[in-house]
């Protein structure tokens, strides 16, 4: 093949590609530039990316008494600061980290045990309970969300902390990863552990767990990024307590309440609650992508 | 020898399998005993109604629409964010520069809260203010893009042409027209999905050997066509299987899109599975009709994904 051809051709897939990237991007632009703009601009759709951020006078301000300078305000800052103002996204932001951190540790606590104990040890019923483990690996919990929710309901927990984290604190994904990685932990290691006087428990905790530590790290970027992004079981679960909204369902109220002023606020609160993991995601791309298609080793 | 570990192995996975019992297995049955009662929460009796929810799912109007809705979602968005992911692995894999910029940006999506973003789509569609509509109101009055896009430079009478007469109507409400409300829901699908899928791709692609190619062009493979067909598509098969079925069994539990967007409207047009079974369930309280979607809702999940299995072992084995 000659140059010119290599040349045409590579920049014809660079056009395809970035039409593509266009597409792609296309929301977040949205989001981040009505973030930045006036509910005019916004409504016009003029203003550019940055919108020419004119102080802006908040009709709602004025209704409510205070003098029109007390109320003029850039609008950037009015959106940003009506998004923590409007409703308690700080709540809702630390509800998000409360629930996803401790789904995590719980998903740990629970099958990095049982991991071991099927990659690891011999007892009779090994082989049953991992066929369990296999079997379970057929079931979305997000399907069984009816009858997770009448138990819950029965025993009282709807509308609870709790009922945002039980029915994930077990992760027979994380089981089954788990297995995998520690049966090709050398046997003489955990021997060694044992002739030093080590309990089984310790040595799950401070022999096996050490040495899989890169499992475990793309297994908890699994977890967090699936749970800190949920919107159906919170959905669900927690019906108009606003104290235990998790980020998406406070956003879902935002956009129930909101009227045209409303927008910039909104995608301000968007902004807030998908930034975390996008920046964490451009920082440790490897890692994360990694997580993400993790799900699909066998 | 024997079970020497018998104890403290089962005192180590006992919270486990208590869990798997408790979270996984007696919700379905569950789920299976209510939906043959008509069960709601709160009334102190249950009523044994037998295979009436099942035969209500299969002969209403509004149930019937539920299932075409779903099966159009999914029959739409696997093979489209199969195929794109399948392109854009493709594309990326052949770059001689700029590979990761592509990967970073299309997997953003895959971040990205799906809620969130769907507010967001919705406000990009928006009929009046968006900024879809806005911009093909522009290409309207253009001398380059009206030919273009209705197909006027083909020698088409360009009023009979879907911009055509968009621009002239007015272009669709998208999210509120119930013609096009699940299509828009299938874009946000695919357009959420497809990245994922080039991720997995992209994985697949190593594994591909170089002399594999090679020996093809020798023996006579001279496109990059030909070449992809011979060795590339074979040898992808697993990877390709894995994709079918994770895209499937995602797009079944499509929610966040629909609940935020249309709420299963206009007309029931986008009135998908798992939104029935929150709408029916949970919020009218007619838990054994959502308990008869959901043990159909099961039944469809678990014979995809026992058929990638069996696939994986059986058929897809080509090294």
């Amino acid at each position: 093949m000659n140059q010119p051809n290599i040349i045409f051709r590579e920049s014809l897939k660079h056009a395809i590609l970035m039409a593509g990237a266009v597409i792609v991007i296309l929301p977040f632009y949205v989001m981040l530039s009505y973030s930045l703009k006036s509910p005019k601009e916004i409504e016009t759709n003029t203003g550019g990316f940055f919108g020419d951020q004119a102080p802006m006078v908040d009709e709602y301000c004025v209704k409510l008494g205070n003098a029109v300078d007390e109320c003029t305000e850039i609008p950037v800052v009015f959106n940003y600061t009506q998004a923590f103002k409007k409703a308690p996204l700080l709540r809702y932001l630390l509800n998000g980290v409360i629930v996803t951190a401790s789904i995590f540790l719980f998903q740990v606590l629970i099958s990095v045990p049982a991991a071991y104990a099927l990659a690891k040890l011999r007892w009779w019923g090994r082989d049953v309970v991992f066929g369990l483990v296999l079997f379970c690996l057929l079931i979305p919990v997000h399907a069984i969300a009816l009858p997770l929710y009448i138990m819950l309901a029965k025993v009282g927990l709807v509308n609870t902390y709790a009922a945002l984290i039980i029915p994930w604190t077990i992760s027979v994904f994380g089981i089954f990863l788990m297995r995998q990685f520690f049966m090709t932990v050398p046997d003489d290691l955990i021997d060694a552990a044992r002739m030093d006087g080590m309990s089984e428990l310790s040595i799950v905790w401070k022999v096996m767990l050490p040495t899989a530590v890169p499992a475990l790290m793309a297994f908890a970027i699994f977890s967090v990024v699936a749970h800190w992004n949920d919107y159906f079981w919170p959905r669900v679960v927690i019906t108009g307590n606003r104290d235990l909204f998790t980020p998406p369902l406070g956003l879902r109220e935002f956009k129930g309440d909101a009227d045209g002023s409303a927008w910039g606020p909104m995608m301000a609160t968007a902004t807030i609650i998908v930034t975390p993991l996008i920046v964490a995601f451009l920082l440790a791309q490897k890692k994360f992508i990694e997580g993400i298609t993790l799900s699909g080793m066998k | 020898m024997g079970f020497k570990h018998q104890k403290v192995a089962l005192a180590l996975s006992a919270p486990a399998i208590i869990m798997m019992f408790v979270i996984l297995i007696i919700p379905i049955l569950i789920a299976l005993w209510l939906s043959f009662t008509s069960y709601s929460l709160g009334s102190p009796l249950i009523e044994w109604v037998g295979w009436e929810n099942y035969e209500k799912i299969f002969t209403r109007s509004s149930y019937q629409k539920m299932l075409g809705a779903t099966i159009t979602y999914v029959l739409v968005v696997v093979p489209a964010s199969v195929f794109l992911g399948l392109g854009a692995a493709l594309l990326i894999n052949s770059l001689r520069f700029g590979r990761d910029i592509y990967k970073t940006i299309y997997f953003l999506p895959v971040m990205a809260a799906l809620l969130a973003m769907a507010i967001v789509w919705e406000f990009t569609l928006h009929p009046t203010i968006g900024m879809i509509n806005d911009t093909l109101t522009i290409g309207c009055d253009s001398g380059f893009w009206y030919p273009l896009l209705t197909g006027a430079w083909l020698g088409i009478d360009p009023v009979t042409s879907w911009y055509g007469k968009s621009c002239s109507d007015g272009f669709p409400l998208w999210l509120g027209d119930r013609d096009y409300a699940l299509w828009t829901i299938c874009f946000i699908g695919i357009w959420q999905a497809f990245g994922f899928n080039m991720v997995l791709y992209l994985a697949g692609l190593t594994s591909v050997p170089r002399e594999l190619n090679q020996a093809a062009e020798m023996d006579g493979a001279r496109t990059a066509w030909n070449r992809f067909w011979l060795v590339t598509w074979p040898m992808l098969g697993p990877t390709t299987v894995f994709v079918v079925t994770i895209t499937m069994i995602r797009s079944f539990q499509v929610f966040d899109t629909v609940e935020a967007l249309t709420e299963g409207g206009p007309v029931k047009s986008t009135y998908v599975m798992m939104y029935a079974i929150f709408e029916k369930a949970i919020r009218q309280n007619l838990v054994g009709m959502g308990a008869a979607i959901t043990v159909i809702f099961l039944l469809f999940v678990m014979v995809l994904t026992l058929s990638q299995r069996y696939l994986v072992e059986r058929k897809v084995h080509y090294s």
